[in-house]
């Protein structure tokens, strides 16, 4: 038995899930939208492109085939981040220890392609609370923008961080 | 005439669901949901401007504005939003007084509704086990689409003792639940003044349009 199983086990028939304090999040407007981070990577080679459409499962030409047309999957830059996760100004009420990723909103601009630098401007987008099953929790959006060389905007991520 | 009182479009942080999207899956299953149109609630938010006047006459189908808001007695729908409403109340904050949202709703001309008074939490069920009813309560939703086992079986207790009216709502998320359940009314609802008035004091059920779940082999 596995302890994945174990667990599984243990909660079954569980209706009522233990319940989680509220604590009010005090928030000051103006640490919304304001830039915490910058960071340059690249530039971005032809194999590194190839090999991450490949993980993908994708089998368009443009995404795996080296050459003057080849160009980065829409995805490719969710790789890039700035260097620090989270800004020192977001509220000490939020336990950033605990916590998982809740997804990601992407705009695309134009398409990475080999030579190309990224350049990442992150913000502190949102930070709300909602309410659900098991309780209160926090979310954390870093919104991550992203452009090459040209000034080109190849995409706005917006990471979506759920903490209680 | 049926309406799905509680859905959630893109606009909401955890739906990924564009209203168009729901109108043409309301159109491909009209045999199995017979839908006239949905009310749009999304969470901790109103925004007056959405307008969907091109899509409702596209699809010939009803779309309402309504939110779903985060009380101290758990999540409650409130249909009439108008611009006394909010700037009463701050649909953003997650802790809003259930028994003030309630009266002043009413007193500025809408309606709040407990939905999924069954849930652990976020449902009146499991406030009503250490505070007081409320009062004021007209309706509960008494089926949600996102119910678990024994949510909606819990309302019937807290629907019985307290005599409240029931609706029905989907809380859909994603395209493909939109309609599994909603609410009959007997009476035409054309806006949502309507909408409010029926709710006070009209004639509604919930309807239940879930695929039956065939019974397990011997």
């Amino acid at each position: 038995m596995t302890a994945h199983a174990d667990l599984a086990r243990s909660l079954r028939g569980v209706t009522a899930w233990p319940s989680f304090p509220p604590m009010p999040l005090d928030i000051d407007p103006a640490i919304i939208g304001a830039e915490f981070d910058r960071a340059t990577f690249g530039p971005v080679t032809a194999d590194e492109l190839t090999a991450f459409a490949r993980a993908l499962g994708e089998t368009r030409p443009e995404y795996l085939e080296d050459g003057p047309g080849l160009i980065g999957h829409p995805t490719y830059c969710v790789r890039f981040k700035g260097n620090k996760f989270y800004p020192e100004s977001l509220p000490k009420t939020i336990d950033v220890r605990r916590g998982f990723d809740a997804g990601k909103d992407i705009v695309f601009g134009v398409p990475v392609r080999p030579g190309d630098l990224v350049h990442v401007v992150c913000t502190l987008h949102e930070i709300y609370e909602k309410t659900g099953r098991t309780g209160s929790m926090y979310f954390v959006v870093i919104r991550f923008t992203m452009s090459n060389q040209r000034g080109e905007m190849l995409a706005i991520i917006d990471n979506r961080f759920m903490h209680r | 005439m049926i309406l799905d009182l509680h859905l959630h479009s893109e606009l909401s942080d955890d739906s990924r669901a564009p209203v168009e999207a729901y109108l043409k899956l309301l159109q491909r299953k009209r045999a199995e949901r017979p839908v006239d149109g949905i009310v749009l609630t999304e969470h901790r938010q109103f925004d007056p401007s959405r307008d969907y006047r091109a899509l409702e006459d596209r699809y010939g189908l009803l779309i309402l504005n309504a939110a779903e808001v985060e009380t101290d007695y758990g999540h409650v729908l409130v249909y009439g939003v108008n611009e006394d409403i909010l700037a009463r109340f701050d649909f953003r904050d997650v802790r809003l007084p259930a028994a003030e949202l309630i009266a002043e709703v009413t007193r500025l001309g809408g309606i709040a509704l407990p939905c999924h008074p069954g849930r652990a939490t976020v449902g009146l069920c499991a406030h009503y086990q250490t505070k007081p009813p409320l009062a004021g309560v007209v309706a509960v939703e008494a089926l949600n689409g996102g119910s678990r086992g024994g949510e909606d079986a819990r309302v019937e207790e807290l629907i019985a003792r307290h005599g409240y009216k029931a609706f029905g709502g989907s809380d859909s998320h994603l395209v493909s639940f939109v309609g599994v359940c909603a609410t009959e009314f007997e009476a035409e609802v054309r806006s949502i003044e309507d909408l409010v008035r029926e709710l006070r004091d009209g004639r509604y059920r919930p309807v239940d349009f879930r695929p039956r779940r065939s019974a397990p082999r011997a």
